[in-house]
């Protein structure tokens, strides 16, 4: 397999996100796997705006992975959304 | 106990945000009937029965955040409206803090054990051999349980190989370490508050949610507003609730509308040198052991339970006490708001003439949101010099009480320390023994939460996450943090 970049994960550590359940993202290093864990980048981000959007159907906690941002952040979907961009 | 991030959580903070945001809006009394409307639309796939019951549990969370008794104030032909007209005009302390809304309340059958599909019934049949009571029979090949005798020892679920025996709790009751929390008639929850510490394990274990703070945020957020000098007290569980340092925390207190911010961690500082002094004191005299006494719940609790206990605890006040007796002295006008994760403090406030409001870390955290404040922006404000209280900080911690009155006694290596790291009913059953067989230490710490207050109720964050997001500038890199090792300084 040729040497491919890593998936850039933002995990958004504004107020906003940290307190609704983003500070629980930070304890991906426990719930995610091993192998999809090297291969990504993992960081945190400020605000990245959303929380702010009026009539958004999505709500904090937010992640970028990759290029998108996704909201309703769980642990699961975390899981799910970060091991398909690795495998993609 | 509930894992923090749950269901139940997101929505309270939703309500609790909204309702402070027309609070701010001024549009409270007249909009406040439309929250739950707001909160719950009609497209949303409801997680109990129906949207509708579900509009009325929002009522029921914003008659909570208001500060109303439930049990004895529920008048359905109220409006929310009428209530916070109420409200606004007239502050009550929240006490007793915890109101139950039997209509959340699942009415759980009491606690059983079950054996399940899984028994196999085997040959040993270390059930029928382990149980006190003779109550397992065996019927088509699998054990039963005669519930009428059985009397929920539990053996039979440790024995079993194959885990066929399950215990099926109820939640609240389970929790309660002082068999507080019981079933009225219809099997709907009650309280007993002659017994209850206020420690509000019973509140975080509930997963219908039908046990509820009452909170103190009102009267809080009415001096924000009316321009009073307004102090906030903070608990050193603070750092690492919020993506931001100490002095980035304290900006944006500043930012909400308080005057000044004090540290805790300062009163802590006094508890300390008190409680160092009168260990000196108590070993020279051969009393034996001291408890702390910093902590409110393990205070209700010898006062409600262990009599015999007040002789032996600390006659410090807590850090909040003084911190409190401090921010009188330098400014007799101001009011102090004691900002912490703990809901017995609410208690102990309420019995003292210099704290004048009380409200948690997740109720600031929603006021944070409804005034769109980010801590992460915040630029930092100065903390002044807290060399003399920084290792006083560690009082969040469980065993760091202790050691930070080991820090100020004199001969630290002759002090032998127990530490009491969180009540549960076993230990309470343990403490009760002292009487008779006293613990063999000098000083005793007492923490009613495990791992001490940075898992208390009022917590935003989980207490692993917490406690690496603690400390210099850790909180600023949440990510980074997370992967260093803890340095405790
Ligand atoms: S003692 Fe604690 S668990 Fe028991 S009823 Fe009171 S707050 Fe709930
Ligand atoms: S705080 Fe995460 S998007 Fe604003």
């Amino acid at each position: 397999m040729a040497k491919r970049e890593k998936v850039a994960v933002k995990i958004c550590v504004g107020t906003a996100c940290f307190v609704q359940g983003g500070a629980d993202l930070l304890l991906y290093d426990e719930f995610l796997d091993p192998i999809v864990l090297a291969n990504c980048e993992i960081e945190g981000v400020s605000c990245l705006g959303k929380c702010k959007e009026a009539g958004s159907k999505e709500g904090a906690p937010f992640v970028q992975i990759g290029d998108v941002v996704h909201g309703d952040m769980t642990e699961k979907k975390f899981c799910d959304l970060v091991a398909e961009a690795v495998h993609a | 106990m509930l894992e923090i991030n749950n269901q139940y959580n997101h929505i309270r903070a939703k309500v609790q945000t909204e309702v402070l945001k027309q609070f701010f809006g001024d549009t409270l009394e007249q909009d406040v009937d439309k929250i739950p409307f707001y909160i719950i639309p009609k497209e949303r796939v409801p997680a109990r029965c129906c949207i509708y019951k579900e509009r009325a549990m929002i009522r029921y969370r914003i008659m909570a955040m208001l500060g109303i008794n439930i049990e004895e104030d529920d008048d359905e032909m109220k409006s929310l409206s009428e209530y916070v007209k109420e409200v606004l005009e007239k502050d009550t302390p929240p006490v007793p803090i915890l109101t139950t809304i039997s209509t959340a309340c699942s009415a759980c059958p009491p606690d059983r054990y079950l054996i399940s599909d899984a028994c196999r019934g085997c040959f040993a049949r270390p059930c029928l051999a382990n149980c006190p009571k003779d109550c397992i029979s065996f019927t088509n090949g699998k054990a039963h349980i005669d519930e009428s005798r059985c009397i929920r020892c539990g053996k039979c679920e440790g024995v079993c190989p194959f885990h066929a025996v399950v215990h099926i709790p109820v939640p609240c009751e389970q929790a309660c370490p002082v068999d507080a929390v019981k079933k009225n008639e219809e099997g709907y929850v009650e309280i007993d508050y002659k017994k209850c510490i206020s420690c509000g394990r019973c509140a975080t274990s509930c997963p219908f949610g039908a046990i509820v703070e009452r909170s103190g945020l009102i009267p809080v957020v009415k001096m924000l507003k009316s321009k009073e000098h307004v102090t906030a007290m903070i608990a050193p569980a603070i750092e690492g609730q919020f993506p931001g340092t100490l002095s980035q925390i304290k900006s944006a207190l500043l930012a909400s509308g308080f005057s000044s911010v004090v540290e805790v961690s300062q009163g802590a500082e006094t508890t300390s040198v008190h409680e160092a002094a009168e260990l000196g004191q108590r070993k020279e005299e051969k009393l034996g052991y001291m408890t702390t006494s910093c902590c409110p719940a393990y205070m209700e609790l010898v006062d409600k339970h262990i009599p015999f206990l007040s002789e032996k605890r600390s006659s410090a006040l807590s850090p909040m006490a003084y911190t409190a007796l401090w921010c009188k002295e330098q400014n007799k006008d101001t009011k102090t708001v004691f900002i912490s994760p703990c809901l017995a403090k609410k208690v102990e406030a309420a019995r003292m003439k210099s704290v004048d409001g009380v409200m948690t870390f997740v109720e600031l955290a929603s006021l944070f949101l409804a005034k769109g404040i980010d801590v992460r922006e915040m630029e930092g404000s100065d903390l002044g010099d807290t060399s003399l209280f920084e290792d006083c900080r560690e009082f969040a911690l469980s065993s760091g009480v202790a050691s930070s009155v080991l820090r100020r006694v004199e001969n630290p290596e002759e002090v032998a320390v127990l530490s009491i790291d969180g009540i549960d009913k076993r230990m309470f059953r343990s403490m009760k023994i002292w009487e008779k067989r006293p613990p063999e230490a000098d000083l005793v710490e007492v923490m009613c939460c495990e791992g001490g207050c940075i898992s208390g109720p009022g917590t935003v964050v989980k207490p692993s996450v917490a406690k690496r997001l603690r400390g210099g500038n850790n909180a600023t890199t949440p990510v980074k943090s997370m992967r260093t090792p803890i340095v405790r300084g």
